[in-house]
């Protein structure tokens, strides 16, 4: 177990490194040196240089790279261009915004698709009906999804409130109130993805030699499906929720946007539409790093379950 | 299965054609502005019409024309880069083999969105860029399938037996491995286009799309996103049409194979 973790970890580290430096190089090389965003189009040449004198702007990308990853690896990442605050004051109040969202959306996606999917009755209604909401909730995207739910529960009905967002200090129920159509938006699809990939390996494991005895012992259907064919058929799952950590932050990105939440998600948009290029890089490593960790623990998490993984 | 399978067909058929004969079927010009502006639904505007007064239901029709583009070009990007990859990881032993299967599992878990999001700010949304960018984050998917099938066929007798009789590489790959991969690798590439116009619109959404007044899917959502109480079609005219585009892709690719 712990050998697995540490190869694991080895072989990630080069990987991160590779990936930051060609997105760190892609960004200096191609929009061309900070200094320019910093003191506007007009900037005479004169003072640009001097301004790339100061911070190293003019240095090789490879030492620009070392410099900047020393510096992450302390914690310091720099200011952002555009507001001059440092940027590990303006990544740090958003990143739990955005674990808790997406934390959320994991366990409400793999409870709802387990349960759901496990359902030993009504094979001829409930089940087909549940695999084509499962295909359709594959194929909406957040952004249409979040608009219907706004349109329904906050302009048509008035339930709920739009948007915003409310922090835990405000009251729980404010709080949760303003994450019950986020969560759903965002969870939606992992609960029905989840779904088709639990389906289809509950199907292999209903035809196994066990599920037959634990019948032919008299156990009713529900007992059967609940407490033996499910965690025999979870395991594909968790790897298949390890896999789409990646696309979930890229849900989060869209979901935070519409909902307005303070995330990393929305602060990488609003980076992006200043070409604040600091915050961008803190965050592309951040997310990156993040999911190749929450990757990692997921493979563990497997490892652990099954026990034939632990070479 | 076959009923889902000629469903998929027929609404991917129906929405080129939407796409392909948009100017003959509203009769409009889709940046034209108008003097009515924000109106519902009404004979002569069937979706109404926008913030500038131009019909909502011809930009939904000619939006079809760049999520068709760039999923498809997308798409046979990723299967010209996956496919060999795929392949090669498959067939080849040792460290080659090891490279590219990590190769493969490292860009599978990348966040595929942040990734565009981030490079399409960098090199600028044109539709060539785009189109680069949503392939690059759709070679993983393909070449992982085509890894595992390629490793089921490499043990199988008729291609050792090909090997055996002295057959080139090149050969083997044309006339063994390939028609024993085109269905598997049509299936993915309906769902690959189905992905691809998925995060074409999210980033069109986040501001990333093709500029303005390109009638662009994604962006016509973003738009019409602060009109819902208005008119809501603004929204869903076009979101409906992203949705059932990326669908019936999607229905096609699960039922092909």
């Amino acid at each position: 177990m712990l050998s697995l973790a540490a190869r694991r970890l080895f072989l990630l580290v080069p990987n991160l490194v590779l990936l930051t430096f060609v997105v760190f190089a892609g960004m200096i090389s191609w929009l061309g040196s900070p200094s320019t965003i910093m003191l506007g189009q007009d900037a005479s040449p004169a003072a640009v240089r001097e301004l790339d004198a100061r911070y190293g702007f003019d240095q090789p990308v490879a030492v620009q790279y070392v410099r900047w990853i020393a510096a992450a690896a302390q914690g310091d990442l720099g200011r952002s261009v555009s507001t001059q605050q440092p940027v590990a004051s303006m990544l740090s109040p958003a990143i739990p915004v955005t674990l808790e969202l997406g934390l959320a959306c994991i366990l409400l996606a793999l409870l709802v698709s387990l349960l759901a999917n496990s359902i030993a009755t009504g094979a001829r209604i409930v089940q087909p009906l549940i695999s084509a909401i499962s295909v359709v909730g594959v194929t909406i995207p957040n952004f249409m999804l979040g608009a219907v739910l706004i349109y329904l529960f906050s302009v048509r009905l008035r339930w709920l409130p739009t948007t915003g967002w409310s922090p835990w200090s405000a009251g729980i129920g404010t709080h949760l109130m303003h994450m019950i159509m986020p969560v759903l938006t965002l969870s939606s699809f992992y609960a029905c993805s989840f779904g088709l990939v639990y389906r289809a390996e509950y199907r292999a494991t209903a035809r196994l030699l066990f599920v037959r005895a634990a019948r032919a012992k008299g156990l009713s259907e529900t007992r059967v499906s609940y407490r033996h064919v499910l965690p025999n058929a979870v395991l594909p799952v968790i790897t298949y929720a390890g896999l789409s950590l990646g696309q979930l932050v890229g849900g989060a990105v869209v979901t935070e946007t519409i909902f307005s939440m303070p995330g990393i998600g929305r602060l990488l948009v609003s980076s992006v539409g200043s070409y604040d290029y600091p915050v961008i890089l803190a965050l592309t490593l951040l997310i990156l790093v993040g999911v190749a960790l929450a990757n990692l623990g997921a493979d563990l998490l497997y490892a652990r379950v099954n026990p034939q993984v632990r070479v | 299965m076959r009923v889902a399978r000629w469903a998929g067909l027929g609404l991917v058929l129906t929405i080129a054609c939407a796409s392909a004969f948009a100017p003959l079927i509203t009769g409009r010009d889709p940046n034209a502005s108008g003097d009515d502006l924000l109106t519902g639904p009404s004979a002569e505007h069937w979706f109404g019409t926008d913030d500038l007064g131009r019909d909502v239901l011809t930009r939904t029709l000619h939006g079809g024309r760049i999520s068709l583009t760039l999923g498809l070009g997308a798409a046979a990007l990723g299967c010209a880069i996956g496919v060999p990859v795929g392949i090669a990881a498959g067939f080849a032993r040792g460290w080659a083999s090891t490279l590219l299967t990590q190769l493969i599992d490292l860009f599978i878990a990348l966040p595929a969105l942040v990734l565009a999001l981030v490079v399409t700010v960098v090199v600028g949304p044109t539709l060539g860029n785009l189109m680069l960018v949503l392939g690059l984050v759709q070679w993983p998917g393909m070449a992982r399938l085509v890894r595992g099938q390629s490793l089921v066929l490499r043990e199988m007798a008729f291609v050792e037996a090909a090997w055996a009789t002295g057959n080139t590489p090149a050969a083997v790959v044309r006339r063994h491995i390939w028609p024993n991969l085109a269905r598997i690798v049509a299936a993915q590439f309906a769902i690959s286009v189905s992905a691809a116009i998925f995060t074409s619109a999210s980033l069109s959404f986040l501001g990333l799309g093709l500029p303005p007044p390109t009638p662009d899917w994604g962006g016509m959502v973003q738009g019409g996103f602060e009109y819902l109480s208005l008119n809501p079609l603004l929204c869903f005219g076009p979101g409906a049409a992203v949705t059932l585009t990326i669908f019936a892709f999607y229905v096609l690719g699960r039922t092909v194979d």
